[in-house]
Order: structure tokens, then sequence, then C-alpha cells
């Protein structure tokens, strides 16, 4: 329960984060503060269906999990010149009223019990800033986690018509220690007018880590934020992609992929506020589950009162591959404004019969017809990925993972 | 995994039921709901002992249970005082109370039976005047067309009395037990009146088997309880009546519906529920289909200040279907919180949900459903379609569905849309000589056909008119 952690976690841990960094005060206070709303902050929302509660983050034992004095991690950062893409410490430094400014200005850091743990315990990041007319070639980090538990914060800020694209990808290092890890990320990602920015990530976190990653954007007028989330690593992913479309005629489309097998346990959620006019949403989601694994996808569009002339789409497709698997899905529209058009649609099944029989009735081994398929499944979202690297990165991760189904 | 799934999963709930577990929680000193009322009524009824004990076990479960309250969306109950409405329940015992006049009616509902055009004899039956006997005549013309069958055909009251071995073995037993949630605990302890239907193996009934609620008749026609035991291989189709709008004193209306669907039968349960827009109403429904038995429910939810029901269907045997077409209307400060429950726990069952929604004038819609597959339902398959027409800016429109699948050889789909009234539709109307309103109303009625092409023609119709009748406003 939530008083474990704190009662192992004091305000000198903080403290000596916060020095070690060089932070101002203010963010000093600002970890503070996270640290005192532990005691009350919830868990972040998780579907509960009649007699169940899907993801039960309350019964992972963070106190065991989180060791705040052995945060190492290796990271690689590589951007064209024009942009800034530093390191947090660095970033304090030189963009300091940056920093002052959005930090914490699209997630609240008391959002939930885990954004305010991992505020105050943050000590790895990257600030990538664009500024304004800047036509940015793609920007990758990587990050290897080299230890117990790691807290990455990222914050993303793209000035008036300036485009960029982001490959975020995260892996587990051999120097990590432990039986279980705990890995927690936040991504602020800042639009501005006229902006264009894609974020791609890839999770490949090894398969005894238990992660929690909240991304959200905030766009500004006509700015586009998409979103590309893969998910194949950990023990368990609790991971929420969201965008609040706040300036007139901005767009987001969030599209995740995820293929869990053995006993993996991902919860994705895809989330869209639509809070001014004429904006429009597209949220695209396959997954794979193979093994014992499970799988909860939760959706939201929320259409606001004033979000007049608003096209919402939502798609999600579960392919389950093994009997002992499991699936949820919960595609949710809420409606305050009728000048919408607006679906959703969800489904779960396995590799199509007909299908299957066609490609063996010429020849190909059932084994090698059932991978192709899966691999044709994730087509459509692999085909949303402008970056080929990162494109490339997903389809490997999915191939050796078929290659690996006995 | 928690008592309920296991319920819903096994349906056997004689075991978990609590017959045993005597809790003794403070209920005495409660001000609202006690001992002596539900005493009271039970013995006001000349009731046998065992239903006397079912009452007071489900109001200790009552008293120990939470309201519902966090669900995201869901209507707010705050109002709802249960020690302020319940103990309303006495006074009407001793006075059999009801509505003398029909002049004390709500000048809405009066117009709206005007305008439904119900003669007046129907309109003191429907709005609680003299219901009892009107009623019961409905009743007793079944029972002579059905009688030499074996069907029975009764109010639910006489059913303690007449068919005991009947009521015991399934009332609130296997199918929905009091501890499913608070409102049924509720209907549990206070129930009175509703429908007992039981048709015997191999008997199809061919015409529609209808009632009328009685409302008020003795005091509770609120918390009524109907009961629809449908034997092997026999077909009945029962229509709820209460298409017209309920006066009622309280605001709380709490029933319950069970349906057994035996091996091969097939049963289909029709509503269309209009109550007047100061009821809460909250209902649990729910049929248990055995194999290759076939369940539908036809719904159509148009009046109340809230409605929270999920009509559910249990497919416990192989080859079990269940259909849901539902239509939901809200409007001016009304939110109708309805959906449907599916729990698949048999191989080569089928389900398939169509609800439509609209809402107007600030009215709220959700749709809430749940689908679950379990594991060994092996080769089901199960089709969720919802779409919501809204009309306004001040009206809203949610769903919020939820599929849990345990089992991969199943094909599961959910597809929902929402859009406003289509101008171009309406422009078009408009320019072969129609006026706005009755364009309006001829989408809305195109919208909503495939639930009026499920009911016999005369709900149909008033299905319709009541739309109509919501749709110029005249009701407020």
């Amino acid at each position: 329960m939530s008083t474990q952690v704190h009662a192992t976690l004091t305000e000198q841990h903080v403290r000596a984060i916060s020095e070690e960094l060089g932070e101002p005060d203010w963010l000093l206070e600002t970890r503070l503060d996270a640290l005192e709303a532990l005691e009350t902050l919830p868990f972040p929302d998780v579907i509960q269906t009649p007699g169940r509660t899907w993801t039960d983050l309350s019964k992972l034992d963070f106190e065991a999990l989180v060791d705040p004095s052995t945060t190492g991690d290796h990271k690689e950062r590589e951007a064209p010149d024009e942009v800034d893409v530093l390191s947090f410490a660095q970033a304090v430094e030189d963009h300091e009223d940056l920093l002052r400014e959005q930090f914490g200005s699209v997630v609240d850091p008391q959002t939930n019990y885990l954004t305010a743990l991992q505020t105050a315990l943050f000590t790895t990041g990257t600030v990538v800033y664009v500024p304004e007319g800047v036509d940015a070639e793609s920007i990758t980090i990587r990050t290897t986690m080299d230890s117990q538990s790691l807290f990455n914060y990222t914050l993303v800020v793209v000035e008036q018509s300036s485009s960029v694209t982001i490959l975020e990808r995260q892996e587990t290092g051999s120097d990590a220690d432990g039986d279980s890890r705990y890995y927690s990320g936040i991504v602020e990602l800042v639009a501005g007018e006229n902006s264009y920015v894609q974020y791609g990530s890839l999770q490949d976190l090894s398969e005894d880590t238990y992660n929690y990653q909240l991304k959200r954007a905030s766009t500004d007028t006509y700015a586009n934020a998409d979103w590309i989330d893969c998910n194949i690593g950990s023990r368990l992913t609790k991971t929420s992609v969201e965008t609040t479309l706040a300036g007139e005629a901005s767009e987001s489309k969030i599209v995740g992929a995820f293929y869990g097998h053995n006993d993996q346990h991902f919860d994705v959620d895809s989330r869209v506020w639509h809070e001014n006019e004429h904006t429009t949403a597209d949220l695209v989601t396959r997954g794979v589950i193979d093994d014992d694994a499970r799988s909860v996808y939760e959706g939201v569009q929320d259409v606001g009162s004033e979000a007049w002339n608003t096209n919402s789409y939502q798609r999600e497709n579960t392919l389950m591959l093994s009997d002992e698997s499991e699936a949820d899905a919960s595609p949710k529209l809420i409606i305050n404004n009728h000048d919408t058009e607006a679906s959703h649609s969800a489904t779960v099944g396995q590799v199509d019969a007909n299908d299957l029989f066609y490609m063996t009735s010429r020849g190909v081994s059932e084994h090698l017809a059932k991978n192709m398929l899966v691999s044709g499944f994730f087509v459509p979202v692999l085909d949303e990925i402008e970056v080929e690297e990162l494109r490339e990165d997903v389809n490997g991760r999915v191939q050796d993972r078929l290659q690996a189904r006995s | 995994m928690s008592s309920e799934q296991d319920h819903l999963k096994e349906t056997d709930t004689e075991a978990r039921f609590g017959f045993k577990k005597e809790q003794n929680s403070a209920f005495e000193t409660e001000k609202g709901l006690t001992e002596e009322t539900i005493r009271l009524i039970s013995d006001d009824k000349d009731e046998p002992d065992w239903m006397r004990d079912r009452r007071l076990r489900a109001l200790r479960q009552f008293h120990e249970m939470p309201m519902p309250t966090d669900w995201p969306g869901q209507p707010d109950l705050t109002e709802v005082d249960i020690d302020e409405i319940v103990p309303y329940i006495r006074p009407d015992i001793d006075t059999r109370g009801g509505v003398d006049d029909w002049e004390e009616l709500p000048e809405e509902i009066q117009d709206t039976f005007d305008k439904l055009g119900i003669p007046e004899a129907e309109k003191n039956a429907l709005s609680g005047v003299g219901a009892q006997y009107e009623s019961e005549i409905v009743y007793q013309n079944m029972q002579e067309q059905w009688e030499e069958k074996g069907v029975i055909f009764c109010d639910m009251d006489k059913a303690v009395q007449e068919h005991p071995d009947l009521v015991e073995e399934y009332f609130m037993t296997k199918c929905v037990p009091p501890s499913d949630n608070k409102f049924a605990a509720l209907h549990g302890a206070v129930w009175s009146g509703g429908s007992f239907v039981y048709v015997p193996e191999n008997v199809t009934v061919e015409m529609p088997v209808q009632a009328y609620f009685r409302m008020n008749s003795e005091g509770m026609g609120q918390f009524e309880h109907t009961l629809i035991v449908a034997e092997e291989n026999s077909e009945v189709h029962y229509i709820e009546g209460c298409s017209a709008p309920q006066y009622s004193q309280f605001n709380l209306h709490s029933g319950c519906v069970e349906v057994f669907v035996k091996d091969g039968a097939h049963v289909q349960y029709s509503t269309v529920q209009n109550w007047s827009k100061n009821t809460y109403n909250l209902n649990t429904k729910r049929a248990i289909a055995e194999k290759d038995a076939t369940m539908e429910w036809v719904s159509g939810s148009m009046g109340s200040k809230a409605t929270m029901l999920y009509p559910c269907t249990i497919l416990k045997g192989p080859g079990a279907t269940d259909n849901h077409i539902t239509i939901a209307f809200a409007g001016e400060g009304q939110n109708i919180d309805t959906g449907a429950k599916v729990y698949h726990n048999a191989p080569n069952t089928k389900s398939t949900i169509e609800s439509k929604s609209i809402s107007k004038d600030g009215g709220r819609t959700n749709y809430r459903g749940l689908v679950h597959i379990a594991d060994g339902a092996e080769d089901s398959s199960t089709s969720v379609e919802c779409d919501a027409l809204m009309f306004d800016n001040e009206s809203t429109s949610d769903t919020m569905p939820y599929m849990e699948i345990e089992e991969s050889k199943v094909d599961v789909a959910h597809e929902a849309t929402v859009g406003k009234i289509g101008d171009e539709d309406v422009f078009y109307l408009q320019s072969r000589g129609l006026d706005d309103d009755d364009a309006k109303q001829m989408i809305v009625a195109g919208f909503i056909e495939p639930i009026t092409e499920e009911l016999p023609i005369e709900y149909a119709v008033e299905l319709n008119r009541l739309i109509e009748l919501e749709m110029e406003g005249s009701l407020g």
C-alpha cells in the first residue's frame, strides 16, 4: 500500500537527488510537495468489471521495488544541430526559464500516486527544445536502465511552426540488479501553434520490470501531435498515452501496438480530450497476446461542450493466440457536443480460420501461416510510423517473438 | 475473484446466498427501513414463514451494502435518501393509498394519457386509481385461455400463496440474489406485486402475455417482482405494459425481473417504460439461459429522472442465444444510464446487442455494457452495436462498453457511433415540403425502427407516439 514506500522514503532522499542535479529551489519545492502528497493520492484509475480489478497497482510492493539510492542508467541522445536535446541537469543550467514555465504544465505532478512518486524521485531525463520555425530531423533517445528502479522525465517543447519526430527506446542493461524492477516515465509534450510532432516509443524492458508511463500532449491552434506507443517488454505495464486538443483545429493520432507473451500484463490506455472547435482525433491500437498474457485496453474520446465540429475515431483490435490469454477492451465515448461525428469499434478474436485454411492449402505449414498472419495483423499500425528505424525495430521485435513461439 | 463473479459464472447461489450466515448489524437503530416494517408487510400479505425470512435476510444485506457511487459518469443518486423514501411504506399499507381522483394526477401525466388516446377507464387503471381490479381482469383472461395447458400467469403475491413450491425454488435464489446489489437487496425486503409466469414443457404460448403494472396497489407497486419460468422447449413472449407515465408519490422504482429459460426454450421479454420524471428507476433484470435456449430483451426506456438498468443474460448452456434490443430517450433533466450485460459461460453461445439512444434538451444517455466470455466458452460470438443521436448542445451521450475475454476461440465485435441529427437529411425532407419538426420526427422514427418492429403493433404505436410527444416538448 501507498504508505509502505513513504515509510522508507524520506525528505533527505529527495533533497539529495535535487542537489545532485543542481536544481533551483522551485523544483525542489515541487518535489517535496509531491512527496508529501503521496499520503493522500490515489493510484491511477484502472478498469473494474464486476468482481474484478484488472490491474491492481495497489498490490505491488513499491517498498521492495523502489530503491531511490541506487538509480543508474545509460543514455544516448542523437539530434540535429538546430534543436536542443539536453540531459535534465544540463537543461536546468541552460533553460531554467523554459523548465519553470513548462514543467508540470501538461501532466500535473500530483495526478496520482505514481506521478507524484516519479516527481519526487526522478533522477534522469531529457529536455527537447525545438525553437520557432525549425523543421528538425529525427531525434533519438535511448535509455538503458541499469538499476533496480528508475524514474525518467521527458519534456518536449515545440515552438510555433516547427516540426520534429522523436524516437525513444527503453531497455534494461546487464548491470541492473534485483529480481524485479520498477521503471517509471512521464512525457510532457507542448505542441506550439501550427507545429507538427510525432513521438514514437518502443518499450523493450526486461520481463521482470514493472512499468508505469504517462505521456500527454497539449496542442495549440493548428498543431498536430501524434503518438506511436509500442510495448513489447516488461512484466507488467500500465501506460496511458493522451492528448488534450486545446487549440482550435488541432489534431492528434494515437497509434498503439503491443505483443504480450508468457505471463506479461499490459494495461494500455489511449485518451483524447476535444476541448476546442474543429479538432480531430484518430486512435488506432492493435495487440497480440499469447501464452498466459493479459491485455487491458481503455480508450476514451471525450468531446467537450465547446468542441464544435469534432471528428473522433477509435479502433482497437486484439488477436488472441492462446486459450490461456485474457483480454479486456473498453472503448469509451463521452460526448457533450452534438456537432460531432464520432465512432469507436473494438474486436477480439483469434487468427482467422479461413485465412489459415487458405494458406495451409497452399502448402504453408500451419505454424508459419499463423506467424505470417500475425505479422500482417500489425501492418496497419506499422504503416503509421514515419521513422523507418522505429518501424524496423518494432517489426524486428515482433519477428523475434514469433520465432520464439514453440 | 469476488463472490459476484462467482455467482455469475456458476449461477448457483444457494450455497453463498447466506442462509446460514446470520449477521447482526445495527439495523435496529436505522431510522428508515426496519425489521418491524418488513414484518408488517409480510403479515399484511399473509405470507409463509420462508418468504418473511427471505425479506428479513434481504433487509440485513441491504443495510450492509454501500450505495453505488463511483462508477464513471453514473447518475447522481444523492437525492435518493432511503430513509426518507421507505417510511412512506407503512402509512400506505394502512391506507391502501393511491390516487383517489384523476384530477390529483400531475398535469403532464393527464396530458400524456389524453394525447395517447387512452380511454377513461384505462387511464384510471394506469394511473393507479382502481388499478388492482383492472389488472386482475387482465390476469384472469389469460388464465382461462391457457390454464388447461398448465400455464400459470398471475400476480406475484398470489403466486406465493397458490404456487409456493415454484416460488420458493426460484424467487431470488438462483438468478438475482439480494446480495447482487443494494437495490436488489432493497427489493428483496420490500417487494410487492408483479407477475408470475410459468410455462410447462413443450407448450408454446402463441399470443404475447401482457401485464400492466398496478401502481400503488397495496402501496408499493414500484417494487414489483416478475418471475418467468419457461420449461424445456416452451415458448413465451411477456410484455410489461407500462407504456404510460406512472404517477407515484414516491420517487424510487426498484423492480426485479428473473427469467429462467430452460433447454430449448424461447423467452422474449418486452417493455416500454415511461416513468414520471421524478422517479429514480433502479432495476435488476436477469435471465439464465440453458442449453440451446434463446432469451430476447426488447426495451424502451423513456421516462424517469434517472435510470440505472442493465438487463443481463447468463448463457449457461451450450448453444444458448441472447439478443438485446434497447432504446433510450432522455429529455430535459433526465439521465438514462442503461445497457446490457451478457455472460458467455458455455461453448457455442451467441449474443447480439443493439442499443440506440436519443438525447435532447439537456438529456443525458449512457450505454454501459459488459460482455464476458469465460474460459471454455469456445466458438462463442458476440456483436455489440450502439448508435447515439443528439439533438442539441445541452445534451450528452456516453458509451462505456466493457469486454472481458478469457477464451481465444471467439469472435467479439463492438461498434458505436455518435452523431447529430443530419442537417442534410432534415434539409432533404424540408425540401419535399415537411416542416422542421415533422422532418426530425421522421428521422427519429427511422432511427428507432429496429426496436419498434420487434414489438406488437399497439406497443410500437405507443412507443412512436410517446417519442412524438417528447419531441414536441409539450410535456416539459
